[in-house]
């Protein structure tokens, strides 16, 4: 044994000894372990891990300190500025009294959750030429043990160190300069990472991805788009799969009990010039379910076959254990950017329930088969034709919510037509490719919003609550029945989640995109966290 | 002589750097302007690159409005570089792919969304053409920092909307309302009723300029009424209040207003 092994052991032997010191002190906090993932959001607010709080995504907090009794006494307790351009379109987790934050511009922070002071920022230069179709964000992080996971706008995916925000790896899911980009959470089922590519606007082939945490190393790939040979290629004519889009930018839901992560997939592209892509177009604007440990597709369920409106369907997909019409059935809920609410059987993909929850004039109804009965006339050309919903959709990437005590499913809809037009267009790699455009101001109703309760037994609605225009905002309900949303004109508003009836509201200056409130318990006060513009600002009772 | 030769390598190379930087200046205004075969092409570009975002008229979808552009200052020079740059921090990305020339047609396309050129020749005298709007518009409509504030400023009327257009508004009346310029009455549980025009909603307040020009907000709950009204405060000046040469006059001047310069010498 030489003298500098013998250095280094009494070194280490130095080191655990004040370790150990340390930890007698102040015994610090076990990883996140994949079981506490799993529990999802606990009846003690200490945390939330995964973007929906729960894989569900239900976003239902069973906390209850805030009540429809007291939520107009809700008092700012700080707020956090990003200093960058652009908006919040994050869920933050939260643990051991700190916020982890991903923001817009690859930047990301960890933050006092006590205070709303930074802790460390992490910042990845922008490369030059992004192809981010529609704002420079990201949607948050993922974790799992001592790494935070986070998506970035050139299409890696990083694990970065949860207490220094340092980067412990990063991978290159697809070349950026290709059409490809990132914003989505990531969700982490048992010891993967699970995430996927924007790109629809721009000739990209989407994907669903696994990642090994500890590693970084990829361990399956599903494609959204399938190749020569697979089951569904055949949906796509000629070479138009290879660049058919397809992105997957919203995260997705996890059954722990079917093993089957589900996610939204994104328009197949050219987006409105569609003559070169005959065909169904699978799985584009598809509910795909895939085994989480292989990424092999259970089964799919299309929305919107062969696709012509830009009608991603990256809708936040809800699980939920209901009974309907005496039966207990495992659903997966979804409002659809094409403007049908759908429920359907999560174990094989079948609909059980299918309604409009907006104005939908390009389909009369959803048949039994589960295809969508189209009405003629809705094909975009060069003269253009109007239809319901507007590009934007009948709801679209924000967050719903639903409220299993009140068997209640909650939008934010819109109310909006458009008149879509198409051209051919010439595809060059990385080059936008929508083959046509939007043009609004038709009809003579203004595009207006409601936060709307849906039975998703039925598809019926309960009750709505009007907005001035339509809002982009995400959900949140509360075991005590409230339910939190905002407006376009930057209201945040609390409601009673049982009648709609307004409680409470405040002006924070920019509306919520995209984000929902989340909350969580902190020195035994129920806190209620608002991401809005550039903008976090933390609420909670008077002490 | 070796340093020397090395010098003037220097210099030569220099002065090449400087002709070729001087043959690549942007020039200030867009040499395809008006040019039917670029307004063409640039159809074409705008509407592969630019239209789904902006619309196919350029009034905006998931990104702004540019039809007013000019009107509200940008020049030429200026809008060539946001097409080839981008706007950092924000979705309009750079747009390397695109050829100077092909910048030009696109903009020289969204010229004719802006500001249909005029089919008639110029006619009418400006000078009598003020002196009308000093009597007539004034009141509502400001150019260059005098006159009233309740209507749009046409302080760049000129360059903002065609003669047409501008005719068929004081002739017909506003068959739209700009934003800013829709005009409400509130009706407060006690006293008269306030007539303005909003400045800002939402679904609990409306902050609007009154006809006196006070600027205020209200509480939506606090009032009887709020009604959005379909009349614009704007008269309709038919023939029988602005005889054809007086509008012609008026025309002429309105169409010599391309903005000013606010700042004043030190």
């Amino acid at each position: 044994m030489g003298n500098g092994i013998l250095l280094l052991l009494g070194l280490a032997l130095a080191l655990s000894a004040r370790v150990a010191g340390l930890t007698a002190q102040q015994p610090p906090p076990p990883l996140v372990s994949a079981q506490e993932i799993l529990d999802g959001l606990t009846a003690d607010g200490s945390r939330w891990l995964t973007f929906g709080g729960n894989y569900s995504n239900q976003r239902h907090s069973p906390l209850t300190q805030i009540t429809p009794a007291n939520v107009n006494r809700l008092v700012p307790q700080w707020t956090f500025q990003t200093g960058t351009l652009g908006n919040f379109e994050t869920t933050s987790l939260f643990r051991d009294n700190v916020l982890y934050v991903t923001g817009p511009q690859n930047v990301a922070w960890a933050i006092d959750a006590r205070t709303g002071r930074q802790i460390w920022r992490y910042r990845r230069e922008l490369q030059p030429n992004l192809t981010a179709c529609c704002g420079l964000v990201n949607r948050g992080f993922g974790v799992l043990g001592d790494k935070l996971f986070m998506v970035t706008l050139d299409a890696h995916l990083l694990a970065l160190d949860m207490k220094t925000g340092a980067i412990v790896w990063d991978v290159t899911m697809q070349d950026y300069k290709n059409g490809y980009a990132s914003t989505i959470a990531p969700i982490v089922v048992k010891n993967k990472v699970i995430v996927g590519v924007a790109g629809g606007e721009f000739g990209i082939r989407g994907f669903i991805d696994a990642y090994d945490a500890q590693t970084g190393k990829r361990v399956w790939r599903f494609y959204t788009i399938p190749g020569p040979g697979e089951p569904g290629h055949e949906t796509w004519a000629d070479d138009s799969w290879k660049i058919g889009g397809a992105g997957v930018w919203v995260t997705g839901a996890y059954d722990p009990e079917q093993n089957l992560v589900f996610y939204g997939t994104g328009n197949p592209g050219p987006d409105y010039h569609s003559e070169s892509r005959e065909g169904d177009n699978l799985y584009s604007t598809s509910l795909v379910a895939l085994e989480a440990d292989t990424g092999k597709l259970r089964w799919h369920y299309q929305f919107t076959p062969h696709d012509v409106h830009d009608w991603d369907s990256t809708e936040v997909p809800v699980l939920a254990d209901i009974t309907i019409g005496g039966q207990l059935r495992k659903v997966v809920m979804f409002a659809n950017r094409n403007g049908f609410y759908y429920t359907i059987d999560r174990t094989n993909g079948k609909v059980i329930a299918a309604k409009p929850f907006t104005t939908t004039t390009w389909a009369k109804e959803i048949g039994r088969d589960g295809r969508p009965i189209e009405l003629p006339g809705h094909t975009p050309d060069e003269k253009g034709s109007v239809t319901c919903p507007d590009i934007t959709g009948g709801t679209n990437f924000w967050p719903p919510t639903f409220d299993p005590t009140t068997r209640t499913f909650f939008v934010n809809a819109r109310e909006a037509c458009m008149t879509f037009y198409a051209w051919k267009p010439d595809y060059k790699a990385g080059d936008r490719f929508t083959g046509g455009a939007g043009q609004r101001g038709q009809g003579s109703e203004q595009p207006y919003g409601a936060l709307r309760a849906i039975d998703p037994a039925t598809g019926d609605r309960k009750w709505e609550f009007r907005y001035l225009t339509p809002s982009t905002a995400g959900l949140l309900t509360t075991a005590s029945g409230l339910i939190f949303s905002g407006d376009a004109e930057g209201n945040l508003l609390a409601l009673d989640s049982r009648s709609g009836k307004l409680l409470w509201r405040y002006q924070m200056g920019a509306p919520m995109h995209g984000t929902s409130p989340t909350t969580f318990m902190l020195d035994g006060r129920q806190y209620l966290l608002v991401p809005a513009g550039t903008t976090l600002t933390a609420w909670a009772l008077p002490q | 002589m070796r340093w020397f030769f090395s010098g003037l390598t220097v210099v030569v190379v220099c002065a090449t750097a400087g002709s070729l930087f001087a043959a690549q200046e942007l020039p200030a205004k867009n040499p395809l302007d008006g040019n039917a075969d670029a307004i063409r092409g640039g159809m074409g570009l705008y509407r592969a690159r630019c239209a789904d975002c902006h619309g196919m008229d350029a009034r905006g979808v998931r990104a702004p409005d540019i039809t007013q552009v000019w009107a509200s200052g940008r020049t030429d020079a200026g809008l060539f570089k946001t097409i080839k740059e981008g706007v950092p921090g924000t979705e309009m990305p750079s747009n390397p792919r695109v050829q100077d020339a092909e910048a030009w047609q696109i903009l020289a396309y969204l010229r004719t969304l802006a500001a249909p050129a005029p089919s008639d020749p110029p006619r009418g005298d400006a000078a009598n053409g003020e002196k009308i709007f000093r009597a007539n518009c004034a009141v509502c409509h400001r150019v260059k920092s005098a006159g009233g504030r309740l209507g749009p400023d046409l302080s760049r009327i000129g360059i903002a909307r065609s003669r047409a257009a501008v005719l068929r508004r004081i002739r017909r009346g506003a068959e739209d309302f700009g934003q800013g310029y829709e005009p409400v009455t509130l009706t407060p549980s006690s006293g008269a009723p306030i007539q303005g025009v909003k400045k800002n909603e939402d679904l609990f307040s409306v902050q609007i300029m009154d006809t006196r020009e006070r600027i205020q907000g209200y509480e939506k709950d606090k009032m009887k009424s709020v009604k959005n009204d379909t009349q614009s405060a704007m008269p309709i000046f038919g023939p029988d209040r602005l005889s054809d040469s007086d509008l012609d006059d008026l025309l002429r001047y309105l169409q010599t207003l391309r903005g000013f310069d606010p700042g004043v010498a030190p």
